[in-house]
């Protein structure tokens, strides 16, 4: 009996071994390479974490070296240790380790030097530094994950990603619901304030509603009303009321025969909505004839709305629909930027007034304007025209003080293709902008840090676990948000709510 | 001392003592049973050699090409999504190899075959019952073969190798949890089968199934009742609770479908193919009767008829079965042969095949044709001897309704210059069926022509992960590095023409795609380029308008000034200066004689046929062999085409 228990103990013991053995080759950390020759340039990583600033709590930067190498090492010195990685191509840092990287180097620099390996021997680039900041990062961030969109949808989801590592999860997805001849679209998701006890998305044609928690409860609701163009669109919650402003649109899309922008989607008509969810009421916030009002978004004290308005008036001859003429005219649509007072108390608005005369002074259109959470500052998206600035390779991200007015444009942010959706962390240390620069066609989230003095910062790309997620990716990331914590109702949840009738909005005068 | 017989001894004694007659009834032994079982194997290889090998190579290769894999995590994990992921992944990987059809079949009967034996054991049957184990692997060889259009609209990821690699995990699970384990294990081998749900899906199910009815056939007689009913319950309450418990796991899946995850509803917008699920029903069904299947060594007399006569009723009934659902349209095979050879660029073969075709062309074949003529420079003199009549294609065993924008579409926009128009009906048909091999291969070329390198890198990346299209793939990249070097690549030569040449408009094409280049074409004019001029002449021609004609007939005798007039545009010109003088003089334009004579000679006929009192249709169809070649016949006969 006992030569049997030692017997098998044993072959624990190996068991354990063999797994010690494979768990140290996992956590191996490679020798930095002898002799290596100078390469007096930086390494072409992707993605591209050089020189860049980053929050104090993200999760690991793994990226693979896109040069000629076969094999990797790159060294990563920090105030008092330094740590080697390298499998093949790819630096995969440990994520254990990486916390105690950043810890060390909270406020500093780490600096990373790699070592390629060729056929005549190793070559070390030039080291760059990756800066942490004192200030950490909201922990989530929600995106809808989709093909770059042209008219058909499918499988669409709602997801949510924890920044300090790389899970992800599903917040919605609507194959659970959606059934062939009966598909549903869903869009728009959206905080109260960076926390998830109020949110909302909609769904739209299978199951259509709009999807909202309302402290912490589910409902559905229909915010289409007789008096108003469509159901609530892009919406933006007030910061401390329980009243949403949302924009309602007739969305048309067109497509380019030739431009590399491929795209078009303009807005026929387009209004600005008040729901008021205690009441489930809808009334006008502006509607105005020959304006193109949308995304609408709040001071963060909740006494101002923002919005973007174009001035456009149609030629109303019989034989051209206004939805053609849009089309033929697409150039001449162009949208300033607005702000209205709104007293919460009385909920009305007043003293309508353009703050930012793009169109007519500058021949440019601005899109999605976002307030700093401390008021200050005003991020949006400028291009040449339009409305959809996601498919316009010139749209950068651009920022007005709202002190001075100044306007000025993000350099750091920016690059040679569509930027777009600017958003803050609950912090307002954090800039996320909706990029295209990797490819021009898959909207990738980039983080830009944006410090005490109103400087932002070079952009990194949202970590991923695999360093070449983003190539082997075929899906954009659309409207990403930040969220100081997760969702709490559950995809299910949320998918059984969907089946259920929605509860129409009225309107009132 | 009395003597101690052997076993065998004794046997033989007993046969001799036999009366003869006796010794004659019909008998199967081990012998026999391997020859009935190899004949059912042969018979099964033979029948899928013939229908995927010989009848269906074309199918198979579009199909791999309709299918994607790559080694990358994110597929597995997108596979992963949904119960049954796995199966869709091995399904995904052993698709690839449908590029070459032969080996990819051969992969599949080997798969079918190895199934078919290894169910002999899973389920104790023996041998001489070989033709009934092949009736599940009959069943795969009918939903293979039996797709016809459903093979553009196909929403599982694997479907080809589907429910070939989900059976064959069936047998392995139920060959292991039955065969293998102790009975006193099998309590716990049935909960580990459950556990396999998220990797096979529906396939879980069934093995808990078949688990279940051996449990209860296998049995042994001395077994209280209870222990023997509780053995069968148990797989049943998993069948039962493991899709449920498992639901919960998953966001994309809707509790309605947890039980049927894996088997695929032939289901479209407008169409719900109940048919092409009988196969999948039967497999699934008839394993629960191998264990009801005689378990006697030797099968004498009636049963050994019975044996004989099953198989030989299965084998011609697989026969038949195989022969009525092998989706054998022309034009079907026809379209995927062209497209192939349209990817390829070999534009004889396209033009052969256009040929070739018995009745009418579809529309799509059509618009092959017209590729091909616009790049080996023949659409003056050879774009109307073709048939270009357009048949609407026609799905077999159903009504599904088939659109161009979702078959072809995209490689008929790429080669017309359209690549934004190709690019955007990738995605969209990415976004309903997946990503495939076809249209990343679109999609890297329309990004390589736009100059968008760092997209076409993107996309031959993920192609230089697959088997077969690294090749391809590896060939352009060096373009992603330095765009001139497309000048040296000539396959992108006629398209970056066309493209370059084309005007920037916003525009649609409402799901149309022949309409939608004919008025585009037909109404451009371009003097820069010749093959975009000759181009819109065409399409003039094919819009029938005489106003659109003769600006694009001009244009193209300036452009080709020493040339002689193509046929065709002679034809068109003659044609409309007899129907329209007042549009143009033709009267000092030099046609040729012979163009003037058959038109002379095209008159004369169809005024007397129609003298007749033949109706116009059938007067088109009698003049068809002699004048089928004319753009006169094509202006007056050729009508009543539905694009789709």
């Amino acid at each position: 009996m006992k030569v049997k228990r030692i017997l098998r103990y044993m072959k624990l013991k190996n068991i354990l071994s063999a797994a010690m053995v494979v768990l140290l080759m996992a956590c191996d950390h490679p020798a930095v390479p002898d002799n290596a020759q100078q390469e007096n340039r930086l390494p072409k990583i992707s993605p591209d974490y050089t020189e860049v600033t980053i929050p104090c709590n993200i999760c690991p930067l793994n990226f693979a070296v896109q040069e000629d190498v076969n094999e990797v090492v790159a060294k990563f010195s920090y105030p008092g240790g330094e740590l080697t990685y390298g499998q093949h191509q790819q630096v995969l840092i440990d994520e254990m380790e990486w916390k105690n990287i950043l810890k060390a180097s909270k406020g500093g620099s780490i600096q990373v030097e790699v070592y390629g390996k060729t056929a005549n021997g190793w070559k070390v680039f030039k080291p760059f530094n990756i800066y942490v900041a004192e200030d950490s990062i909201d922990q989530y961030i929600s995106y809808r994950v989709i093909q770059p969109s042209y008219v058909a949808y499918e499988q669409l989801s709602i997801n949510q990603r924890d920044l300090t590592s790389f899970n992800e999860t599903e917040i919605y997805n609507n194959m659970a619901v959606s059934m062939e001849g009966s598909g549903q679209c869903i869009n728009c998701h959206s905080y109260q304030n960076f926390k998830t006890d109020n949110m909302l998305f909609h769904m739209r044609q299978g199951f259509g509603g709009t999807m909202m928690v309302v402290d912490g409860h589910l409902r559905k609701v229909d915010l289409k009303t007789d008096s108003t163009i469509s159901a609530g669109v892009y919406p933006a919650w007030h910061p401390t009321k329980s009243l949403i402003a949302f924009s309602t649109n007739k969305t048309g899309q067109s497509f380019h025969t030739k431009d590399l922008n491929k795209i078009e989607v303009q807005d026929t008509y387009s209004d600005l909505i008040l729901y008021d969810v205690e009441k489930n009421e809808v009334s006008n916030i502006s509607n105005k004839p020959n304006e193109l009002e949308v995304f609408p978004t709040w001071s963060p004290d909740g006494k101002k709305l923002y919005f973007c308005s174009a001035h456009f008036e149609y030629k109303q001859t019989d034989s051209i629909p206004p939805e053609t003429e849009m089309i033929q005219r697409y150039k001449e649509v162009k949208y300033d930027l607005w702000q209205a007072d709104f007293n919460p108390n009385t909920k009305k608005f007043s003293n309508f007034e353009k703050i930012y005369d793009a169109a007519d002074s500058l021949n440019q259109s601005v899109t999605l304007p976002r307030v700093s959470p401390d008021g200050r500052y005003l991020l949006f998206a400028q291009a040449e025209f339009g409305c959809f600035h996601v498919w316009h390779s010139d749209a950068d991200i651009y920022m007005m003080d709202l002190k001075t007015k100044k306007v000025q444009k993000l350099d750091a942010v920016n690059s040679s293709r569509s930027e777009s959706y600017p958003t803050w962390s609950s912090n307002g240390r954090w800039i996320m902008v909706a990029s295209r620069r990797d490819d021009g066609n898959y909207t990738r989230p980039y983080i830009a840090y944006f410090d005490k003095q109103g400087k932002a910062h070079k952009a990194f790309e949202v970590p991923q676990k695999e360093p070449d997620f983003y190539t082997f990716f075929l899906r954009s990331f659309n409207r990403s948000e930040f969220m100081k914590e997760p969702v709490k109702i559950s995809a299910q949840e949320f998918a059984r709510k969907a089946k259920e009738d929605a509860v129409k909005a009225k309107f009132v005068k | 001392m009395t003597a101690v017989q052997t076993p065998k001894a004794a046997h033989v004694t007993q046969q001799a003592s036999k009366p003869i007659a006796e010794q004659k009834h019909l008998k199967i032994g081990k012998r026999a049973s391997l020859g009935i079982a190899l004949f059912a194997t042969l018979c099964v290889a033979a029948l899928g050699t013939f229908h995927l090998v010989v009848r269906n190579s074309d199918t198979l290769y579009m199909a791999q090409s309709q299918s994607f894999f790559t080694t990358n995590n994110i597929f597995l994990q997108e596979c992963m999504h949904i119960p049954g992921g796995f199966i869709s992944w091995i399904a995904s990987f052993l698709t690839q190899f449908f590029y070459i059809p032969a080996l990819g079949a051969s992969i599949m009967i080997g798969l079918w075959l190895i199934s078919m034996w290894l169910s002999k054991w899973a389920y104790g049957v023996k041998m001489a019952w070989m033709a009934v184990l092949s009736i599940p692997v009959i069943c795969l060889l009918v939903s293979t073969i039996d797709i016809g259009y459903w093979i553009y609209y196909m929403k599982q990821t694997g479907y080809w190798f589907y429910g070939t690699v989900g059976y064959f995990f069936t047998t392995l699970l139920v060959f292991v949890g039955h065969r293998i384990l102790k009975r006193k294990d099998r309590y716990l081998a049935t909960a580990l089968v459950a556990l396999t749900y998220p990797f096979l899906g529906w396939y879980t199910l069934l093995t808990l199934a078949y688990l279940a009815v051996l449990a209860y056939v296998d049995s042994p007689a001395d077994r209280p009742k209870s222990r023997r009913i509780l053995a069968t319950l148990f797989p049943l309450v998993l069948v039962c609770l493991t899709p449920w418990l498992f639901h919960h796991l998953y966001t994309a899946l809707s509790l309605e479908e947890a039980w049927t995850v894996g088997l695929y509803n032939f289901q479209s917008d407008q169409t719900i193919s109940a048919t092409r699920l009988i196969p999948f029903y039967v497999m699934a069904a008839v394993p629960l009767l191998f264990p009801l299947l005689p378990k006697r060594t030797e099968l004498k007399d009636g049963m050994a008829w019975l044996v004989y006569g099953v198989t030989v009723l299965l084998m011609v009934g697989a026969c038949i079965w195989t022969e009525k659902r092998d989706f054998q349209n022309y034009n079907y095979h026809a379209e995927m042969r062209m497209y192939q050879a349209a990817d390829d660029q070999d534009w004889e073969k396209v033009l052969d095949e256009m040929g070739n075709i018995p009745g009418n062309a579809s529309r799509q074949m059509v618009l092959m044709k017209n590729i091909a003529l616009l790049y080996t420079g023949q659409m003056g003199t050879k774009m109307f001897k073709y048939n270009n009549m357009g048949a609407q294609p026609q799905n077999g065993f159903d009504t599904l309704k088939i659109h161009m924008v979702q078959t072809a579409a995209p490689l008929i926009y790429y080669y017309h210059g359209k690549t934004n128009f190709a690019s955007r009906w990738c995605i969209e048909n990415s976004v309903e069926f997946g990503y495939n091999f076809a249209n990343l291969k679109i999609l890297a070329r329309c990004a390589l022509v736009g100059g968008e390198m760092e997209l076409a890198k993107k996309y031959l990346d993920i192609l230089s992960t697959s088997l077969f299209y690294r090749d391809w793939a590896m060939c352009l990249m060096p373009i992603t590095k330095n765009p001139k070097l497309i000048k040296n690549y000539q396959e992108f030569d006629t398209v970056r023409e066309l493209r370059d040449h084309m005007g920037s408009v916003l525009d649609g094409d409402n799901g149309l795609c022949e309409m939608y280049l004919l008025n585009y074409f037909s109404n451009t004019m371009r003097k820069d380029s010749k093959l975009l001029q000759e181009l819109t002449l065409n399409y003039a021609m094919v819009q029938k308008d005489i106003q659109l004609f003769w600006p694009r007939f001009l244009v193209y005798a300036q452009l080709h000034p020493n040339e002689e007039m193509p046929v065709h545009y002679q034809e068109a010109a003659y044609l409309y200066g007899q129907l329209e003088p007042q549009s143009m003089n033709t009267s000092r334009m030099p046609f040729d004689e012979k163009v003037v004579e058959r038109y002379q000679g095209f008159q004369q006929l169809s005024q007397s046929l129609l003298q007749t009192g033949m109706k116009a249709e059938e007067v088109g169809e009698a003049m068809k062999s002699s004048y089928g070649d004319t753009f006169y016949w094509f202006y007056f006969f050729s009508r009543n085409v539905h694009s789709y």
